[in-house]
């Protein structure tokens, strides 16, 4: 069976009868279960090259759909529903709607590149994996997930000081997350952590949290790389649309 | 010059983490070279490799920011090995190094980048990226490493943790999986092999490769948790009384994770965690503190003691 065919087993696609007739014939007893006709009609064509133009999509086409990494997968195995051939075959079919029933979890590939180790095709599906969550988001599908909030608080630190300070990082990422940053195992991991330290590792240490770590002479490759960054990001905004976007909605709002 | 001579003096590029919750894998690094009279000369002025976050705002900015520290040990320092003991670092390094030769527009970027922030631009093959496990295997051997052990580790039952990024993915480590000798991306064997000439005993660990979800260990800790825990429970259950690392992003997460499962799931896996450079140090007859076991959040001093270590 194709594989998205499998969208047209679930729950709300079957018909179930208790007594049926067909043609004057009675089947009940035989045949009670029944699969909804669906004709799939919402193709978004568009959805590989949008995919293609995010850093890590580039080469989704090169899938010829063996599954080598949904089986290497190490999210796959804590979560089923995480299934990388399946959203790569969804996006190369055009199939957006099927694939946005699964947007809340693509975030949530660890990057351990097993799939990328498993792939007969270079298709590099970790960086897939990226883009795709990274379309989510853009498209407005999904709000930044916890993954990319961490890897903006980490990079914009990274641009600004050349260096990252781990404890700073940790907290900006909880604020910005809404968390509470005292939970207890936290709490309890500090407390072990600071039992047995010397007192000039623990000035040390605090020094840190106050002076941030920076390397020198940094402003100018710090200039550099934040326009670069600005201009790759002005680039994705028009491959995927998002002004078009943005005026469709203004419309519907006025409309 | 052979690889042994080429390695006795190398540009030492810590990185971020090791100067934090990974400050024990520097101490220890520092005090086994030291020990083993090998040089490490840090690399000036280094700035962030780019770790696991910033490709995911634009990998071409981490090529760049990997490609400035190669540069500075290259142009700045005149070295033509950098050791990375981090597994990050190490990665994006490598990453680095195959973009650059292979991908012109990466190449195209980092030029760019590079005379804008005022220094040389890094031309690939100018070093060559090593991790500390290569920097001893190669420099001092098990061999050479056997002569030297004051303090056996026999009777430790280590499983010997590799992570992600020192072997995947595949292509960026052309040196690895190259016939005999060379380094084996699906069943590493480095730190197994230094570790059994200090003495220990390595169990048959089968998850050296697996994923301990430290890309996400604060994002979606509920997974790495649970990618930890089994990897504490299977270690244990080879009879492993240690865990040896080579990864502050492991190690950290391996013990942060360790006291969370207590925590939350109520799971507690007695399991010590320490990093290989600890134990070989430990065995060349340093003393815990200077390997900086004290640092370490998983308490592993009375048992070292008990085992006539440190």
């Amino acid at each position: 069976m194709p594989i998205h065919e499998k969208s047209l087993i679930r729950p709300e696609n079957l018909e179930t009868h208790d007594a049926l007739v067909i043609d004057g014939v009675d089947v009940s007893g035989h045949w009670s279960t029944f699969i909804k006709t669906r004709v799939v009609s919402d193709y978004n064509e568009t959805l590989q090259d949008e995919i293609a133009a995010l850093p890590g999509g580039e080469y989704i086409h090169r899938c010829w759909q063996c599954g080598s990494c949904t089986n290497a997968c190490t999210v796959n195995e804590v979560n089923p529903d995480f299934n990388p051939r399946y959203w790569i075959y969804l996006i190369r079919m055009g199939m957006e709607s099927e694939l946005l029933r699964d947007k809340d979890i693509v975030w949530q590939c660890v990057s351990c590149n097993k799939c990328t180790y498993a792939c007969p095709r270079d298709v590099f599906p970790e960086g897939v994996m990226k883009a795709t969550a990274h379309w989510l988001e853009r498209k407005g599908h999904t709000p930044k997930s916890p993954s990319t909030i961490f890897d903006e608080v980490f990079t914009e630190q990274v641009v600004a000081t050349g260096k990252i300070e781990e404890s700073r990082t940790i907290r900006r990422f909880f604020a910005r997350t809404k968390q509470k940053l005292l939970q207890d195992w936290m709490i309890e991991m500090v407390r072990r952590m600071l039992s047995g330290l010397p007192i000039g590792m623990l000035t040390r240490m605090g020094l840190a949290t106050f002076v941030a770590p920076r390397t020198s002479n940094w402003s100018a490759a710090s200039a550099a790389i934040q326009e670069y960054i600005d201009e790759e990001h002005e680039k994705q905004t028009q491959a995927l649309s998002l002004a078009e976007l943005v005026e469709t909605a203004k419309n519907d709002v006025a409309a | 010059m052979t690889t042994k001579d080429k390695y006795k003096k190398v540009a030492y590029y810590p990185g971020c983490a090791l100067e934090g919750s990974g400050h024990s894998y520097n101490r220890s690094t520092k005090a086994v070279g030291k020990a083993l009279g090998l040089d490490l000369v840090e690399v000036k002025n280094w700035n962030c490799c780019g770790a696991m976050e910033v490709k995911n705002i634009d990998p071409k900015i981490q090529t760049y920011l990997s490609s400035r520290v190669m540069s500075v040990a290259a142009n700045e320092m005149d070295m033509d090995v950098v050791m990375a003991p981090c597994n990050g670092c190490y990665h994006n390094l490598k990453k680095a190094e195959y973009d650059l030769k292979n991908d012109k527009e990466s190449a195209e970027v980092v030029d760019r980048l590079s005379q804008k922030a005022g220094h040389k631009t890094y031309e690939s093959g100018q070093v060559e990226t090593i991790h500390a496990l290569d920097w001893i295997k190669d420099t001092i051997g098990e061999e050479g490493l056997a002569a030297r052990v004051k303090n056996s580790l026999s009777g430790l039952k280590i499983a010997n943790y590799y992570g992600c990024m020192y072997t995947r993915p595949r292509h960026i480590f052309p040196e690895k999986d190259a016939g005999p000798g060379s380094e084996s991306t699906s069943k590493p064997h480095f730190m197994d092999d230094l570790l059994a000439a200090a003495g220990a005993e390595n169990v048959d660990f089968p998850l050296k490769t697996a994923c301990c979800g430290g890309a996400h260990t604060l994002s979606d800790s509920d997974i790495s948790t649970k990618l930890v825990l089994n990897i504490l429970k299977t270690a244990k259950l080879a009879g492993a009384d240690v865990i040896a690392t080579e990864c502050p992003t492991c190690h950290s997460g391996l013990e942060m994770h360790q006291i969370r499962a207590e925590k939350t799931l109520g799971e507690k896996v007695d399991i010590k965690i320490l990093y290989f450079t600890q134990l070989l140090g430990m065995a060349l007859g340093l003393k815990a503190r200077k390997v900086g076991v004290h640092e370490n959040i998983s308490d592993s001093i009375r048992f070292l003691k008990e085992k006539g270590l440190g």
